[in-house]
């Protein structure tokens, strides 16, 4: 019995002692608790006016997102620090959904790398060299800061400027969703 | 001698087993290891340091990718373990991890820390007599010690659903899971060979947060995960009769594709083929066990997917209580 109770022990411990995350795992939540957003102005969640950014490409071209979107359906910027899960959601976006999307611009925007010389050489070794998207270079990580990003997060934006998603990847079904509607 | 042999063989198989292996900093590491505590002992204390480097990753294709240009990624563990003897056959462990992610790119840097997951483990040892021999007499003699085992991982450490800032705060992964195991452990002195199957379910669970933004609920389930791993190994016996064993390891682990709202999710599930190779040193006159493993991730091609290649280099101590 000793052996339960170091373990009921130290599960209390890990739950009670600062422990937050552990709980929130170990108890997870299906309540939808995402907040109410003001729709129409500035912002990075979904109804807002996506916020505006100018960042060079790895062919130090700059883009700015607005001006993306003059002709195009919508703009669609995928985070990405070159990694196995980015890898990941990059091909399957590659394969599966920008053949799909010939008027909707795609952007991969990678905020590690800090240079335009040295994002350009992860591309290329990554092999996301391809003509129907661009990589872009968050040398400051101002744009991923913006937007509330991190490693996968994919951000929709739809012609008129409304971001229409702000969320993980995950396995591609609900951007493909989102796209069809744009 | 018989009792500090099993003892030793066991702390560095353990060492080789340790599911670690599958560890990312960038995507949820922070895993435990497994303890077992030899026959006739009454527990067991294991401390131990990770070192896990990280080296470029197998793409979705199986193909050798690199790091970014300048990059430096890291994830360090200090694994607290505890072994104890519920019967003559049963026994039932603790792996307590505590991570530190220290991540360097050419434009981002990143330390966090935070524990891990942890891992309960229960065993149950289908024989009642030391199984090691030092010749074959008759067919008994090459009768294998056969471990039946139940592991369940908890989500202790912080996952990509809890309230975090950035991938980079990850040490769990978020999810429970239960594996079943079989360890299987011939010796006829001074050889070893040990062979460990491992199936594992994850509980499928609701998200309602990603990276600290919540989200539309939706249930998230990862793919079914397998563990194989054969060692061999070979114990020195020295002058003082104090003992060296030198034990040499191949593993393979397979997570298949998991599932969202109960779809197949494609862009998940792994592999990875590993090498490793561990030293122990046990003493002779008190039960204290020194090792050291390098664990190495075959880095060709095919040899894993979706998975980051690293190496990891482990020291650890055991103190056994008779």
């Amino acid at each position: 019995m000793s052996f339960v109770r170091l373990v009921i022990v130290l599960i209390t411990f890990l739950t009670l002692t600062g422990c937050e995350n552990a709980a929130d795992n170990m108890l997870p939540s299906s309540e939808d608790k995402r907040p109410v957003v003001e729709q129409g102005v500035p912002g990075t969640s979904v109804g807002q006016i996506a916020l505006d950014f100018t960042i060079p490409d790895t062919l130090n071209n700059p883009v700015t997102m607005s001006n993306e979107l003059v002709g195009s359906d919508g703009v669609v910027l995928y985070f990405t620090m070159w990694c196995p899960v980015c890898d990941s959601h990059m091909s399957h976006m590659r394969a599966h959904i920008i053949p799909n999307y010939p008027n909707i611009k795609f952007f991969f925007i990678d905020y590690v790398s800090g240079s335009v010389t040295i994002a350009r050489s992860a591309q290329i070794s990554n092999g996301y060299t391809g003509t129907s998207y661009s990589v872009l270079v968050d040398t400051d990580q101002s744009v991923l800061t913006a937007y509330r990003g991190t490693m996968g997060t994919a951000v929709v934006i739809d012609a008129s400027g409304i971001v229409q998603m702000n969320e993980d990847y995950k396995d591609g079904t609900k951007i493909n969703s989102i796209l069809e509607n744009l | 001698m018989m009792y500090r042999f099993m003892v030793a063989l066991l702390a560095g198989a353990i060492y080789i087993y340790s599911p670690g292996v599958w560890a990312a900093s960038c995507c949820g590491g922070g895993s435990s290891t497994s303890l077992i505590l030899p026959k006739f002992s009454k527990s067991m204390v294991d401390l131990s340091f990770d070192f896990e480097n990280y080296d470029g990753f197998w793409n979705q294709d199986g193909f050798v990718t690199p790091d970014p240009p300048e990059s430096d990624l890291n994830q360090y563990r200090f694994n607290t373990g505890y072994a104890h003897r519920l019967g003559s056959n049963w026994q039932a462990s603790l792996v307590v991890p505590y991570v530190w992610n220290q991540n360097t790119y050419a434009g981002l840097d990143s330390r966090t820390n935070d524990f891990g997951d942890t891992q309960v483990n229960l065993w149950y040892e289908a024989f009642e007599t030391v199984m090691c021999v030092w010749k074959v007499n008759e067919w008994e003699d090459l009768m294998p010690a056969a471990y039946f085992g139940a592991s369940l991982t908890l989500p202790t450490g912080t996952s990509p659903y809890n309230d975090v800032a950035n991938s980079f705060d990850i040490t769990g992964r978020g999810f429970y899971r239960l594996d079943a195991n079989l360890l299987l452990d011939k010796t006829i002195y001074p050889w070893t060979a040990t062979l460990l199957l491992s199936y594992g379910i994850y509980q499928e669970r609701p998200v309602n947060r990603e990276y600290g933004n919540y989200v539309e609920p939706y249930e998230k389930k990862l793919g079914d995960r397998q563990l194989a791993s054969l060692s061999f190994g070979y114990t020195q016996f020295l002058d003082s009769m104090d003992s060296l064993t030198y034990t040499l390891a191949y593993s393979y682990l397979n997570e298949d594709q998991g599932t969202i709202n109960g779809k197949t999710n494609y862009t998940s599930g792994f592999k990875k083929n590993a090498i490793g190779f561990t030293v122990t040193f046990s003493t002779l006159d008190n039960d204290w066990i020194f090792k050291g493993t390098y664990n190495h991730a075959l880095d060709g091609d095919d040899y894993g997917r979706n998975f980051p290649i690293t190496d990891i280099f482990t020291i650890g101590v055991t103190r056994v209580f008779r």
